[in-house]
């Protein structure tokens, strides 16, 4: 029993297994978001709402995979659930290399569904943490002026402060300085830690 | 063709031999003809005979020589002519007009019957026979009796008795071809003589008969020249007559030319050597009124003969083609009858009896052979036959016979009414076949056909099976996931009674909904007897598509339907029907299998043709059939797929023929294919 702020999206074209699975979800404690084709769904998608979505494979119009390859395209990160009638390898094999959490086959179990939505909360928790952290970072680097942005650079690249001020034709003095009040805007402590955020925030070192 | 002309074309080895000997031979003949003339007897002036053989003799051997080669005969006969003439007295400017009238007489003859009757088979019919006196005794004779004439005219009377010597060399001539020229011409046209000698009953009648003719005509013309002056003179000359007939009758020409020769040789030999029946005034005068009776009464006799001849050859031809007639039909099964109306006559050929498995000894009636229909068929075929003898109504019928089951054999009854004068209706004919064998080969061709009609849609349910399964996991889903909501909901403190009422009704939807695929599916996969009823079309392609649903979705084959809201309702076999939908929109996948999305649509349509028919189209955006493909579709084992028999549309074809319907396939303007079909509707 779920009793968390999640939401179950499901798709299906099928209106008794929507209106079946809405209800066995919501009697878990699932918020539920029914939609009968893909096509609702990607116009209605709030992606900042937690949730999983569960998706039936085979659709008219879009289908399950080309679902998933639509929110890939939109940068869409939604942890999906896949239910078919007759799922064969090479397509669950596919669904899953796309990040699928799992393939499920009809007529679906509660135990394996409900197991499959825990992991999804997992994921998607994980996710939000990783953006969310992400998102920290980012806003911490907006801070940073661009002489600061320069000599980070720099530092993750493991040159010295002197080496530094030489390629920046300034004196190492000065540089300190600008390390000093780069490091506390970032709030870290040491050159490792700020490695470790550079290389999350996707910067590259000076060579 | 003679036996001599055989010998003479057939070796020419011998040519040079009978080139000799035939001539020889008649030159005998012609000397032994004329001794027997003279010994039946002469005129008065005992060089003339009123029966002169040599004559025939010359004539026959002329027959049968080619024209060019007569005077060989002329040559070999003047020996003999002077030889038996001198021995008789006859001075030689006599004797050289008489040779040459025989000869012009028997070569007039020769070259007439040659040219008119085309040889010596004169006497097969009446005509041929009445051709031949015409020539023989009427117009050779006469015409060659004005130079005979001369003969006697030089022996004794002078001119002024010329009309009278013309006549009595005339009847002598037109006697001889009567009597003698007629046997003479059988024996030498007879192909059948007997190679070894039986006493039959025939014979026997023959040899009897001539007996009693030859006494009678002796006792008869002896009496009558005793009494020809009391008045019974007719009575007794006629006395030979019934035997005459008698010959002519049963034994046809031959018998009524032998009964000529024997009267005349009777009655000459009589009249020249004794008392005779003819006294009219001097022996010449006699011996005229003698011919010109024989005459009178040979002309009609023969004619007689040969009208019985030609009455007997065509009865013994019916007989032999009656007889072909049974034996083909026989052979060939049939049965033939014929029941005349008025008489009640009945007439079947033995094959008929046989066929109804009567003993050959029943009495031939159309109610023996009727009674043996089977009871089940009794009814309809004995009133159909009925009618068709009442109305005179040609009939065709099929039905069984014999009385228990192991046994039953079908038959095919044709019959026709036969009108006499354009409209009066005087029997009816007809035949029977047995045809046992025809329908039992029907029967288990339907079998077959209807066991490959079922093989074909068990493989093809078996083509969709995953999408058929995907069908019903469809409400299994939908019914286990209420069902664990249900338990959910009865798991609170205070269960939503409402709720569970609502969980419960859609289990039993969508249980109700996975029996219908599981019924629809039996019905495909169940194996029985086409069963012709009304059919809803659009409601079988609503829900073919229904059953197609999966399968559509997973070839991402999108369907446009319309259909016509006031469809007529079709007759016809609903499982069949399907087969047919199933299998042309399975075919329209495969059309689109290859096509870039926005052309992989299958249209279906419904519409009302005419009066009597509806009609269904399933058209595809495909590439369309090939111009060398079209022929060949509906034939089995053609297929243009890499799996599959190449049977579906050639059964397609067979179901929509077994409904009355058809089926065809044409190419759209622009891109695809359409098959269309028209099924008979229900006539309102």
């Amino acid at each position: 029993m779920h009793d968390g702020n999640f939401t179950a999206f499901l798709i299906d074209d099928d209106p008794a297994i929507l209106k079946a699975l809405s209800r066995l979800l919501r009697a878990s404690g699932y918020d539920v978001m029914p939609f009968h084709s893909s096509r609702a769904f990607l116009a209605a998608h709030d992606s900042s709402i937690p949730g999983c979505a569960i998706v039936d494979l085979a659709m008219p119009d879009i289908d399950g995979l080309q679902l998933q390859e639509a929110l890939h395209r939109e940068n869409v990160e939604r942890p999906m659930i896949f239910l078919t009638g007759n799922g064969d390898i090479p397509t669950s094999v596919r669904a899953m290399k796309a990040g699928a959490i799992d393939f499920l086959t009809k007529p679906v179990r509660q135990s394996h569904l409900l197991a499959a939505l825990t992991r999804a909360i997992e994921a998607d928790a994980q996710m939000r943490q990783e953006r969310a952290s992400l998102q920290s970072i980012n806003d911490r680097l907006s801070l940073l002026t661009r002489r600061e942005s320069e000599v980070l650079r720099y530092v993750v690249a493991g040159r010295l402060n002197k080496q530094i001020a030489g390629s920046l034709g300034t004196v190492e003095k000065t540089i300190k300085v600008h390390r000093g009040r780069m490091m506390t805007k970032l709030g870290v402590r040491c050159v490792a830690d700020l490695v470790r955020l550079a290389e999350r925030a996707g910067i590259t070192p000076q060579a | 063709m003679s036996s001599i002309t055989l010998a003479i074309e057939r070796s020419p080895a011998s040519q040079l031999g009978n080139f000799i000997k035939n001539p020889i031979a008649v030159a005998v003949a012609y000397y032994v003809g004329a001794e027997m003339a003279f010994f039946v007897g002469t005129l008065s002036d005992k060089i003339f005979a009123p029966f002169w053989p040599p004559n025939i003799i010359l004539f026959c051997a002329l027959l049968l020589t080619p024209t060019q080669r007569w005077w060989i005969y002329f040559l070999a006969a003047f020996p003999a002519h002077v030889a038996a003439e001198l021995g008789v007295g006859m001075a030689m400017p006599q004797l050289l007009v008489a040779f040459a009238t025989n000869c012009l007489v028997a070569g007039m003859n020769a070259f007439a019957v040659q040219k008119f009757l085309g040889g010596a088979r004169c006497f097969n019919t009446l005509r041929r026979t009445a051709i031949y006196i015409l020539i023989t005794t009427i117009a050779s004779p006469a015409l060659s009796a004005l130079g005979g004439a001369f003969v006697q005219a030089m022996g004794n009377g002078g001119l002024e008795h010329y009309g009278l010597y013309w006549a009595r060399w005339y009847a002598s001539n037109a006697l001889g071809s009567l009597t003698l020229g007629p046997v003479a011409m059988i024996c030498l046209t007879e192909t059948r003589w007997p190679t070894s000698f039986a006493l039959t009953y025939r014979h026997a009648e023959a040899a009897a008969v001539a007996l009693m003719l030859f006494a009678i005509c002796s006792v008869a013309f002896n009496l009558s020249a005793a009494t020809a002056a009391g008045g019974y003179l007719p009575t007794l000359l006629y006395l030979p007559l019934p035997l005459i007939l008698w010959c002519a009758v049963r034994f046809g020409v031959k018998g009524a030319s032998g009964a000529i020769l024997m009267v005349s040789f009777v009655l000459i030999w009589r009249t020249l050597n004794g008392p005779t029946l003819f006294v009219v005034g001097d022996a010449e005068t006699n011996v005229f009124a003698l011919q010109i009776f024989l005459i009178g009464l040979s002309t009609p006799i023969l004619l007689l003969g040969a009208a019985i001849e030609e009455t007997r050859h065509a009865e013994q031809t019916t007989r032999e083609s009656e007889e072909r007639m049974a034996f083909v039909a026989a052979s060939s099964n049939l049965g033939l009858w014929r029941q005349e109306l008025a008489t009640k006559h009945f007439w079947a050929t033995r094959h008929c009896f046989d066929m109804f498995g009567l003993p050959v000894t029943t009495r031939p009636t159309l109610e023996a052979l009727l009674n043996c229909i089977h009871p089940a068929d009794f009814r309809f075929a004995s009133i159909a036959m009925k009618s068709a003898i009442q109305h005179g109504a040609p009939v065709e019928i099929e039905f069984r016979i014999g009385a228990n089951n192991d046994d039953i054999r079908w038959i095919a009854a044709r019959a026709r009414p036969e009108f006499e004068d354009g409209n009066v209706l005087v029997a009816i004919a007809g035949a029977f076949t047995d045809i046992t064998q025809r329908k039992a080969a029907e029967a288990e061709a339907m079998l077959q056909r209807q066991e490959i009609t079922h093989l074909m849609r068990v493989s093809m349910l078996g083509e969709l099976s995953g999408s058929l399964a995907h069908e019903l996991t469809q409400p299994l889903t939908a019914i286990l996931s209420n069902a664990q909501a249900g338990k959910m909901v009865l798991a609170h403190e205070t269960p939503n009674i409402g709720e569970i009422s609502e969980v419960l009704d859609d289990i039993i939807t969508e249980d109700t909904r996975a029996g219908e695929v599981i019924h629809r599916l039996r019905r495909l996969l169940k194996k029985g007897d086409a069963k012709y009823e009304t059919v809803d079309l659009n409601d079988l392609i609503n829900t073919t598509l229904r059953l197609l649903h999966s399968e559509l979705i997973n070839r991402r084959v999108a369907t446009s339907v319309d259909l016509t809201p006031d469809l007529r309702l079709a007759l016809g076999d609903p499982i069949q029907l399907q087969q047919i939908l199933i299998n042309l929109l399975m075919n329209a996948m495969d059309a689109v299998e290859e096509m870039s999305p926005s052309r992989r649509i299958i249209n279906v349509s419904t519409n009302n043709v005419g009066d009597d028919e509806v009609e269904v189209r399933i058209g595809d955006r495909g590439t369309g059939l090939r111009a060398a493909e079209k022929q060949y579709v509906f034939q089995p084992f053609y297929t243009t797929k890499k799996r599959g028999l190449g049977l579906g549309l050639s059964i397609c074809s067979s179901i929509m023929k077994s409904h009355g319907g058809s089926l065809s396939i044409q190419n759209n303007e622009s891109e695809g294919a359409t098959a269309s079909f028209r099924v008979p509707c229900k006539i309102m």
